[in-house]
């Protein structure tokens, strides 16, 4: 009897916290157009916390942040979905930063969230991995997405001799910029006439992890006989994939592509027999952090055509669908891998 | 007096209930945007899904079974609403049938449990794997952004003119119903008696199997609604929706006080449980804790809970014997 008591009690204050919370601060929700002053604390919202290539780019927004002012507040989901990324954005909006930066697990997943921040007047944009463009207003993009897709097949195609089959190991089924460059890919191997030899086989998924990557990479060449190269378009999945065939003795046969840090796969470019798509990691930080304290300091409009300066890294322009383009990738080769810092 | 006293002190979902004191007011007073009404808000609406997954895992693990599937199946129901969605159907009917699909899944747990006789731990872990391949195979790797604003209004919207989140109702009007059924009909005390051994329950009479089906049929239907809330909370119908979420829901069950071993456990001491994680957890979310620290104090409260009941229930034991030394020391509740 007493228990049940107690529990009518305790939802009868629960009850009475949700209504009178909703006297105590149900000014906060409504947007505030209002412009900062001065520089805001910005977000970083990454898919994973402890994701080297996103910890590069809090390093980043950390450099840009002690020159032109303003707070970066990193955060740390432990999984890679959409939905577990909700929690933090609530979590941003709680704590009434000026700006979040968040690289999407997916399109949606956090998209309604995302929205709810937007009304209640932080600046919100994307990096490295778009969410839906109704959530955010700035996507900066490291590389043109259908670029990437090509480079890392003009790659392969000089590492084969443009001849022969090949595999792609992805990162996950559901991974946004992964399966837009597969998309690209098949869409050139299908209209190119310069690669009508090379035939992509197989698409196998390395789940971001590296024992999965080892394992996927050795079955791929045991299932392929012919198999004459991998792209792996995936940070975790190249180093691993590189690894795991050096120790079969299979690398040099099959030869290795695909985007990763180029540290992690410095030894095994020196050999000649794997290349990487990259790019500087820590000057997207950077980037990232001038457009979000331009747009919350409302010195940026967010539409096609407008200019921003990101201090020494030049002057940006907004492109369409709101999408800003740090610069070029690189074909990382045996010349140039000592140049990048991660 | 003092020892009925004592022992309800002792009891399990009063030193859960009083845990949860202390941690809402610390919350309250060190966490600067704990107590607001948007923070109570969100850190309600994030645990809906997993909440009804506690439900009738509580009632199976009573019952010494177990679903480990109930996230696959909630995956997998998801997939089903997104797909119909897709296809053009209205949202009532593509509920319906995501609901359907679940109360299949459910019933295929049931037979290979009761019918074939299989441990149920070991059939629904092959089916948590089977159901969440499906969701792969069925939608490959490309979520349904398909949702209607009706649904997504209800997964990220709070009742007018209060901060309860609508996507907690469901819970709100299932968890009473859940407890009455438990603790108030002659089948929620069979339940127990199966929990609390199986071949007597069969000699006195209890149709075991009948109610082991039903439970499981149960698990699936409700596994489907708290499907049908990750979509409508994340906007789209992944294949990954829901995934990991039995272990949340088997560390709520175990920490309100349900017995690994079956027959004990109190549907207020899982809710006051589950309260205690919503909390928890909204509070290190609050202090930029990261998402595996978050995991690892959940784990960690879990076994202090065990620790702390153990305790208590020896010293209240000890106590107790001293001071009626030759009656029979009475086994206090609890897990």
């Amino acid at each position: 009897m007493k228990c049940r008591r107690l529990i009518a009690l305790a939802v009868t204050m629960a009850m009475g916290a949700a209504v009178s919370g909703c006297a105590a601060d149900a000014g906060t929700t409504k947007a505030k157009a209002a412009c900062a002053t001065g520089p805001v604390t910005v977000g970083y919202l990454p898919k994973l916390g402890t994701d080297p290539y996103m910890t590069t780019i809090r390093d980043g927004a950390n450099d840009a942040a002690n020159l032109i002012g303003g707070e970066v507040f990193y955060t740390a989901p432990s999984e890679a979905t959409g939905a577990a990324q909700i929690a933090y954005v609530n979590q941003l909006i709680a704590q009434k930063v000026g700006a979040i930066v968040i690289s999407g697990s997916d399109l949606n997943g956090a998209a309604a969230a995302l929205k709810k921040a937007r009304q209640a007047g932080i600046t919100v944009i994307s990096v490295d991995s778009d969410v839906a463009s109704d959530a955010r207003s700035l996507f900066i993009n490291q590389a043109k997405s259908d670029e990437l897709g090509s480079k890392m097949l003009d790659s392969m195609a000089e590492l084969i001799g443009g001849k022969g089959e090949f595999a792609v190991l992805s990162s996950t089924e559901t991974a946004v910029n992964q399966n837009a460059w597969i998309k690209d890919m098949k869409a050139r191997l299908a209209s190119d006439p310069k690669l009508k030899d090379m035939k992509l086989v197989t698409v196998a998924y390395g789940q971001e992890k590296a024992d999965v990557n080892a394992q996927k990479a050795k079955s791929l060449v045991q299932a392929y006989p012919n198999l004459k190269g991998i792209i792996v378009p995936a940070g975790i999945g190249l180093p691993a994939a590189a690894e795991a065939l050096s120790q079969t003795g299979d690398l040099g046969r099959v030869k290795l592509t695909g985007l990763a840090p180029a540290t992690f796969i410095k030894k095994y470019v020196h050999s000649g027999d794997v290349q990487d798509i990259w790019w500087n990691v820590r000057d997207l930080g950077r980037l990232s952090y001038y457009a979000a304290q331009a747009l919350a300091q409302c010195k940026l409009d967010a539409k096609p055509g407008q200019k921003f300066s990101a201090g020494d890294l030049g002057t940006f322009t907004v492109g369409a669908n709101g999408e800003v383009i740090l610069g070029p990738a690189v074909v990382v080769t045996p010349e140039n891998v000592e140049d990048f810092a991660f | 007096m003092a020892n009925t006293l004592r022992s309800r002190l002792a009891s399990w979902d009063y030193i859960l209930a009083a845990l949860v004191v202390v941690l809402l007011v610390t919350a309250s007073l060190v966490q600067p945007g704990f107590s607001g009404g948007f923070n109570f808000a969100n850190s309600v609406s994030q645990m809906s899904d997993k909440a009804l997954l506690v439900l009738p895992l509580a009632l199976l693990i009573i019952a010494r079974e177990i679903d480990i599937s109930v996230a696959s199946i909630a995956g997998l129901s998801g997939v089903v609403l997104g797909m119909a969605l897709q296809a053009g159907l209205p949202l009532a009917l593509a509920i319906t049938l995501a609901m359907l699909a679940g109360t299949l899944c459910g019933a295929l747990n049931a037979l290979l449990v009761t019918v074939v006789g299989l441990p149920s731990l070991v059939v629904t872990l092959g089916t948590l794997a089977l159901f969440r391949g499906l969701c792969y195979v069925l939608l490959g790797g490309a979520p349904i952004t398909d949702v209607p604003p009706s649904l997504i209004t209800f997964g990220n919207e709070t009742l007018p003119g209060t901060y309860l989140p609508w996507d907690i109702v469901p819970f709100l009007v299932l968890a009473p119903l859940f407890a009455l059924y438990l603790h108030r009909t002659a089948t929620g005390r069979r339940t127990y008696a199966i929990g609390g051994g199986p071949e007597i329950a069969v000699y006195s009479g209890v149709r075991v199997n009948r109610i082991r089906f039903g439970l499981f049929v149960v698990s699936g239907l409700v596994a489907a609604l708290a499907g049908v809330i990750t979509v409508a909370r994340t906007s789209q119908a992944a294949p990954d929706g829901a995934l990991g979420f039995e272990l949340d829901a088997i560390t709520v069950v175990f920490l309100g006080g349900v017995s690994v071993l079956g027959g004990k456990g109190r549907m207020p001491g899982v809710c006051w449980a589950l309260v205690l994680v919503v909390a928890l957890r909204s509070m290190l979310q609050l202090a930029n804790v990261s998402g595996y620290a978050q995991g690892a104090a959940v784990g960690l409260l879990l076994i202090l809970s065990l620790l702390i009941t153990n305790t208590t229930h020896r010293i209240h034991a000890a106590l107790t014997s001293r001071r009626l030394r030759k009656v029979p020391v009475p086994r206090p509740a609890g897990p």
